[in-house]
């Protein structure tokens, strides 16, 4: 084997289940932090409009920390917008803030209107051609991860939060049908996203928690949808879903995804002894009391911890909130040097 | 800053409670902001904030996720650089779990001025069937109110005698140590008490 892998032959062989020389520090959700963006001149708001500062502060995490991937978007809005909610981007804050759905579109699967010409649809272009800049600039090199909310989660953010709630567990039938539609939309858009050059999507249904969502509901009412779309997604995929999981874990297995990731509220020991040595889990490293909160000496034995717990790889549990100080950020990365090759593992 | 939640699942008339809260809070002197999920979502025009000099900002909705936990901290860093308030009132969706964002909120602020007042959840008692009969609604009702310190059995003056007093049975049954209050923002029953506590109650955590 050879020492001398690239990030993104190490990523992309880790999620085929192929030996790889030590495990992958990557993500597949939102990392963009601001020693990047202060390096770059970058303001928070505008990255999230424009492909060029998109992709640029995306290469930025590989290019100033090595971090072993590139991923675009940044928010969760990206999706809504397209099927026309609107955005609050908080240009008038200096800080960080995330931009927010701030009027919703969707009242029932009727209003659910999916653009004709979807890659021209809102900021979806955007994303596009970050991509493919990314893929210019650092595609030998680097894996060039995207993401996409998962049906229950988009739900959540083209209609009111409460309505969808009660109208699952009132009419579930309802929402079947809105869950089904907005299915077909995450697959169309997944395959745009692939088109432009993405090596690996994440699917995010933060919705499906346990924390929120009993385990009969998710399986019944979310479940099938993840089966269907991670089956029409072309691979390598991963399942994200935080918070409580491990009452949904075999579930989450089941749905067909390369490989799965979880926050640091489940229970590794036991979603590794329930999947067995070979699947591929993702995440249970608190990127948050961790990685922005927690002091730079605790970073690396936090890495390995989660690691010897039975995650995978170097995966933080969430997106990366942008004010990780810069030293955490490289104590993750170094986190591992030395480390020994990672046996192939895969999802069954 | 005391920072206050306000929970309760839809149609709880959360958010008839802040505005009537932060009014009442105002005009005793207090300078109060409110966070909501999303600024559309409370119905306080620009007239009523200058009024009462409310500040409203939103800290994004969508499901759970690190984006939402992190808008949440970053706008209270916000507020407490700025003209700070006494009492933030923050109103999570209905699905929000009280002690989560009670726990996301104590990871920032130890090394701010901030103290934890009561949480409050309501309860609608004109809905008490519907609520804790649905397996996964009750769930999540159920959730929230383990979490509060004080559940305000709400809109008493539309709902019957035994349905109040069949509400009171179950709430007491989920969170034996919260205290309970009946009320009716519109007709006032409850709602000094609720004054009171937002400004003296402040929790240990």
């Amino acid at each position: 084997m050879s020492p001398e892998m690239t990030p993104k032959e190490r990523v992309l062989k880790f999620l085929k289940g192929e030996k790889v020389d030590r495990p992958p520090i990557f993500s597949g959700m939102g990392n963009v932090i601001k020693p990047v963006l202060d390096k770059y001149g970058i303001v928070f708001s505008r990255v999230h409009r424009d492909s060029e500062l998109m992709a640029r502060a995306a290469a930025g995490m590989y290019r100033e920390f090595g971090y072993e991937c590139a991923v675009v978007p940044f928010d969760l809005g990206v999706e809504a917008e397209a099927l026309g909610a609107k955005m609050n981007f908080y240009d008038e804050v200096e800080g960080l803030l995330y931009p927010t759905v701030s009027e919703k579109s969707v009242k029932d699967v009727n209003d659910v209107g999916i653009p004709g010409d979807l890659e021209h649809a809102g900021r979806i272009p955007v994303v596009t051609g970050a991509i493919k800049a990314l893929r210019r600039e650092l595609g030998d090199k680097v894996a060039i991860g995207t993401y996409l909310l998962g049906p229950f989660t988009l739900a959540g953010q083209v209609k009111e939060l409460d309505e969808l709630f009660e109208e699952s567990f009132l009419e579930p039938e309802k929402t079947n049908r809105l869950l089904e539609r907005l299915s077909d939309f995450i697959v169309r858009v997944s395959r745009i996203y692939r088109d432009a050059g993405a090596d690996y999507i994440t699917l995010r249904e933060m919705g499906g928690t346990s924390d929120v969502m009993s385990p009969k509901s998710f399986r019944s009412l979310i479940k099938p949808h993840l089966i269907r779309i991670l089956s029409e997604m072309s691979r390598p995929s991963i399942l994200h879903i935080c918070g409580d999981t491990n009452s949904i874990i075999t579930d989450m297995a089941e749905c067909g995804a390369d490989a799965i990731s979880v926050d640091q509220k489940n229970c590794m020991a036991d979603t590794r002894q329930k999947l067995g040595a070979g699947a591929i889990i993702l995440g249970n490293f608190d990127p948050i009391k961790v990685l922005h909160k927690g002091e730079m000496q605790d970073v690396g034995p936090a890495v390995l911890d989660s690691l010897k717990g039975g995650a995978s790889a170097v995966w933080p549990g969430c997106d990366l909130w942008p004010e990780v100080p810069k030293e955490n950020m490289e104590a993750l990365i170094n986190a591992l040097k030395g480390a020994k090759p990672e046996p192939a593992r895969k999802v069954s | 800053m005391k920072l206050v939640q306000i929970a309760g699942w839809l149609g709880s008339g959360k958010t008839t409670l802040i505005i009537a809260l932060s009014r009442a809070l105002s005009l005793k002197g207090s300078r109060v902001a409110i966070l909501v999920n999303e600024v559309g979502a409370i119905p306080v025009d620009g007239k009523v904030i200058q009024e009462y000099g409310l500040t409203v900002k939103d800290i994004g909705g969508g499901c759970i996720c690190c984006q939402v936990a992190g808008n949440l901290m970053k706008t209270l860093q916000l507020l407490s650089e700025g003209p700070k308030p006494e009492i933030v009132i923050i109103e999570p969706t209905g699905i929000a779990v009280p002690s989560s964002i009670r726990a996301t909120i104590l990871s920032w602020g130890r090394k701010q001025d901030v103290s934890m007042g009561p949480t409050i959840v309501l309860f609608d008692t004109t809905r008490e069937e519907k609520l804790l009969t649905y397996e996964s609604l009750k769930r999540l009702v159920s959730t929230q109110l383990k979490d509060a310190d004080i559940i305000a059995l709400s809109k008493v003056d539309m709902a019957s005698a035994e349905a109040i007093a069949r509400a009171g049975e179950s709430v007491r049954l989920i969170n034996p140590g919260a205290r309970i209050v009946h009320l009716s923002t519109t007709r006032g029953d409850g709602f000094e008490s609720l004054v009171q506590a937002t400004e003296k109650i402040t929790v240990q955590v």
